[in-house]
């Protein structure tokens, strides 16, 4: 796997030897020190889906607050808050509704066909998405996906799939959300997470879904792992939680699924 | 040697397939009535109880048929024929730490004589601790088991849906049974390495299926039947995995696998 850099910290906030990251819905809440998160929403399929069970406050506080420069501005400024157009929909449309399809047209949403069978319409839609920032210049710290983690099988599968192959894509930490579950693909390497949002739910896990991790260290849960092998017929960390110390650190030799609860 | 399965076959509505249900704590699909039906033997892994609890309301018991108590004679025939047939609901028994069931739940499985039993090890989960006692119990009632059937594991906290998937890795080591895993649309099954083949042609499949290498890299698949085979082809996340497949309409799928490989497919609705 490559070497991950994400362009949008500041050389002076990124950590040598660790991924720094706080994993939560409050992912835009401005830093320690005054520098601002901004984040991108991806919708799963790309279809701007008024996510379920997501709150019309909890939409807005994502997009604030934000550089009115951006081109991400632009869209989400204070007279079109209420406006919820994404910047674009991509896929195969087999399953989007055609009056669907047409209002979006219409209303000057660009619709990009990404017919290819060999990728899933989410893995298309990233490729879309990074190349608008890199088009547009966006600083950008995180990709937030909703969907992905519940209905058929497979395709859940599939979300988890395209977080193995999006690091061809894209240099930018994806997380995926849905209902009260959250997951996050950890690279080889050591990862601080930041888990005191207060947004955080009971439990978490470590799954080491494509192969086995033979050399997981953690600190911050209340199972740790040292120099453990995690692998499915052996040991996959569910059910996990905190030690209240607000910080999770793990260290792995293969990617690792991270996978947390968000309060309700 | 290659194993031949029919992973739908519990629900079809006939035949002499001999097989054993567990419930876990997701919600009961409408396919659970008649795979209570015909089940050898039934448990619940701790919150599956409320499940069946809820779903139950009104027949859980044998004696369910004399209520409404005001029926003539021959209504109350016809209801106690139905119930011996099907309308008891009462689990042989309830395993699982109890942290999810509710306490009226397991006081009344427990007035009505179903067995509850502990299991309290934290190193494992409920699911795992069950089939362990539902093997001890197909062993000392000397029961001729086909396969073991799972309704819920694959939908609500993703942390627990993996647990669900690891279970299935761990449980060789408990049962020789297959098992498999079933909501909503969802089945899954876990190949062992060797050679498979799947009967896909109950008539209860639905459109998609895939070859899931959970786990570790499988390097050598082959497959026949499926409308994008593999030829010796290597599966893993994060050069290839086979999700929204579909069938060939030959009505057999033939897997070849090195590694353990999880199989998914749609349930017709």
């Amino acid at each position: 796997s490559c070497e991950r850099r994400p362009r949008a910290l500041p050389e002076a906030s990124q950590p040598s030897a660790e991924r720094s990251i706080a994993l939560a819905p409050a992912a835009c809440a401005p830093l320690p020190g005054g520098s601002t998160r901004r984040c991108r929403r991806v919708i799963r399929y790309g279809a701007c889906l008024y996510p379920a069970g997501t709150s019309a406050s909890h939409w807005e506080f994502e997009v604030l607050p934000c550089d009115s420069e951006s081109a991400f501005g632009q869209i989400f400024s204070p007279s079109l808050e209420q406006s919820f157009l994404p910047e674009f929909i991509s896929g195969d449309f087999d399953s989007i509704r055609p009056e669907v399809r047409e209002y979006y047209t219409i209303k000057g949403c660009e619709i990009i066909s990404t017919p290819d069978q060999d990728h899933t319409d989410f893995t298309k839609c990233l490729d879309v998405l990074q190349k608008k920032i890199e088009e547009k210049d966006l600083q950008v710290d995180v990709i937030v996906t909703l969907g992905g983690l519940a209905g058929r099988f497979d395709q859940i599968m599939a979300s988890v799939s395209t977080l193995f192959q999006v690091t061809r894509i894209t240099p930018l930490p994806i997380i995926i959300m849905q209902e009260e579950s959250l997951i996050y693909l950890l690279q080889p390497g050591k990862h601080k997470l930041h888990v005191d949002t207060g947004m955080e739910g009971d439990w978490c896990g470590l799954i080491p879904v494509g192969q086995p991790c033979s050399q997981v260290t953690t600190t911050g849960l209340k199972w740790n792992l040292t120099n453990h092998m995690l692998s499915f017929g052996t040991l996959v960390s569910t059910s996990n939680t905190y030690d209240g110390s607000g910080i999770v650190t793990v260290e792995t030799d293969h990617p690792l699924l991270w996978t947390m609860a968000i309060k309700n």
